[in-house]
């Protein structure tokens, strides 16, 4: 997957405000998937949906809980932190290079 | 940090010259970025039509032609803005490009705000039954805090 459409996935995921709320909650420590519809008040089946498209676009990522195999506990991965911050750093440089040519450009048109 | 980048810079032109020069002499100031073609280099010849609704395209050296975005808002001398599509997106995604203009002295102040996917302004459909502005403020302060927090664990790797 290209990083843009990677990015995409992430913003995509990260634009319902119960997902915001995990990762919220995720960033404190990782956490159980009941722990986390308590947490938000929601249905446990709701939440299993907003954890399904959380890992599916690479902002969480599962694990089985080391002392009860049957219990998944949910990381962050801020991977997909980083794809935010690169795109951000490469639009930047891109439109500070193409403001200084027009810039340049100005200058030589009005001589 | 948001998910969206802001850069402003004076150029030595009055508002209408600086907005006509960014629009209709593009091809003559643009630097060649890479962005609109998978492999070859070169942007090709990039070109505004004029007017809201209008596309700006850019023609390559073999005459194939690659659709950048439309232009939903045209006030010249003022405001300008269009939809932003690289080669490496995906038919679905678009960001959006705002180009501000405005006078200081005998000169312009010309803005570009840059906003990606999640705070490009809805026009289309409603988000979670939110009123639209309380969504959006609501989504860039939460990328703000976010931000700031991973900034430095980003680096350093996991989080855990």
């Amino acid at each position: 997957m290209s990083a843009a459409s990677k990015l995409d996935r992430t913003l995509a995921a990260l634009a319902d405000p119960y997902r915001r709320r995990v990762v919220d909650l995720l960033r404190e420590r990782p956490r159980r998937a009941g722990e986390l519809a308590e947490g938000l008040k929601i249905s446990f089946p709701l939440m299993s949906r907003h954890l399904k498209m959380l890992r599916e676009s690479g902002v969480v990522e599962e694990d089985r809980d080391e002392f009860d195999s049957r219990v998944r506990i949910y990381r962050l991965r801020l991977e997909s932190m980083s794809d935010l911050k690169a795109w951000l750093e490469e639009t930047e440089a891109l439109w500070s290079r193409q403001l200084m040519a027009f810039k340049a450009h100005l200058h030589k048109s009005r001589k | 940090m948001t998910s969206k980048v802001f850069l402003a810079l004076r150029v030595p032109a009055d508002p209408m010259r600086a907005f006509e020069v960014f629009t209709q002499e593009i091809a003559l100031w643009w630097q060649p970025s890479g962005l609109f073609q998978v492999s070859a280099a070169g942007d090709g010849r990039l070109a505004f039509e004029p007017g809201e609704g209008g596309r700006l395209v850019t023609t390559f050296a073999d005459g194939s032609t690659f659709e950048i975005g439309r232009i939903s808002v045209w006030e010249p001398g003022k405001r300008l803005v269009f939809a932003w599509r690289q080669a490496n997106f995906t038919a679905q995604q678009s960001t959006e490009v705002e180009v501000g203009f405005e006078a200081v002295g005998e000169e312009t102040r010309v803005s570009i705000e840059h906003r990606a996917w999640d705070t490009i302004p809805r026009r289309h459909a409603a988000r979670h039954g939110f009123p639209e502005e309380a969504t959006l403020q609501r989504a860039a302060d939460w990328w703000r805090s976010s931000l700031r927090a991973l900034r430095g664990r980003v680096a350093e790797g996991r989080a855990d």
